[in-house]
C-alpha cells in the first residue's frame, strides 16, 4: 500500500486498484488478440488499441476517489506528497530525456513508459516522505 | 506550531492510539501533530479542543 495507509477507504482503494490491474491484464490480452486476429482498421483499431489504458485511467480515478473518501487528513497529506514526488520525478525524467532525444538523438522513450515511471517515483518518494514524520 | 497534546494526553492517561481512536484518525497522525511535524486543520483542532474541553489556544500556540 502506498504510504502505508490502513483505513476503510484504503481497503477500498486496494480492492479498486487490484480490480483495475486484473482488468488491465484482461484487456491487454483481448486487445492484443483482437489486433492480431481481428484485422481491425481505422477508428475501431484505435479503440481496441486504447482498451488496455481504460483500467490504467481507472487507477488514477481510484486514487482521486480515495483522496475524497479518506477521513484522516494527515494520511491524505502523506499520499499527496508521495504523488507529488511521482509527478515531479516523472516530469524531470521525461524533460531530460526529451532534451536528449532532441539534441543527441537518444533512443525514443515510448509514451506508455511514462505511467510506470510515475509509479516508480511514487514508490521512491514514499520512504522519503515517511522518514520525515518518523 | 507548538502544542500541549502530550501533556494533556498524559493527564488523562491516554496513549497515542487512544487519542487517535477518539479523534477517528491514525496513530501516526496523532504522533505527527504531537511532535509539531503536522499542523491539524481547523476542524481537527476544534475536535481536539472539544475532546479536551479546552479552547484551541490552550492546546496550540503559534510560537515556533
Amino acid at each position: 500500500m502506498i504510504c502505508s495507509i490502513k483505513s476503510p477507504a484504503a481497503r477500498r482503494l486496494t480492492i479498486r486498484v487490484w480490480g483495475a490491474v486484473l482488468f488491465s491484464v484482461l484487456f491487454t490480452v483481448v486487445a492484443a488478440m483482437a489486433i492480431r486476429f481481428g484485422h481491425f482498421t481505422g477508428v475501431l483499431a484505435y479503440l481496441v488499441a486504447a482498451l488496455p489504458a481504460l483500467p490504467i485511467i481507472g487507477v488514477i480515478v481510484a486514487f482521486g476517489v480515495f483522496l475524497r473518501e479518506e477521513k484522516d487528513e494527515f494520511q491524505r497529506n502523506l499520499l499527496v506528497q508521495c504523488l507529488l514526488g511521482g509527478i515531479g520525478g516523472t516530469l524531470a525524467v521525461t524533460t531530460v530525456w526529451g532534451n536528449l532525444e532532441a539534441f543527441v538523438h537518444a533512443p525514443h522513450l515510448p509514451l506508455m513508459w511514462i505511467y510506470p515511471i510515475f509509479w516508480l517515483f511514487v514508490g521512491l518518494s514514499t520512504p522519503v516522505v515517511l522518514l520525515r514524520y518518523k | 506550531m507548538k502544542n500541549r497534546l502530550k501533556v494533556l494526553r498524559a493527564e488523562r492517561d491516554w496513549s497515542q492510539a487512544d487519542l487517535a481512536n477518539r479523534l477517528e484518525v491514525s496513530r501516526q497522525s496523532v504522533n505527527a501533530i504531537e511532535t509539531g511535524k503536522f499542523d491539524p486543520s481547523l476542524p481537527l483542532a476544534f475536535k481536539l479542543a472539544r475532546l479536551f474541553g479546552l479552547p484551541i489556544e490552550q492546546i496550540f500556540s503559534d510560537e515556533s
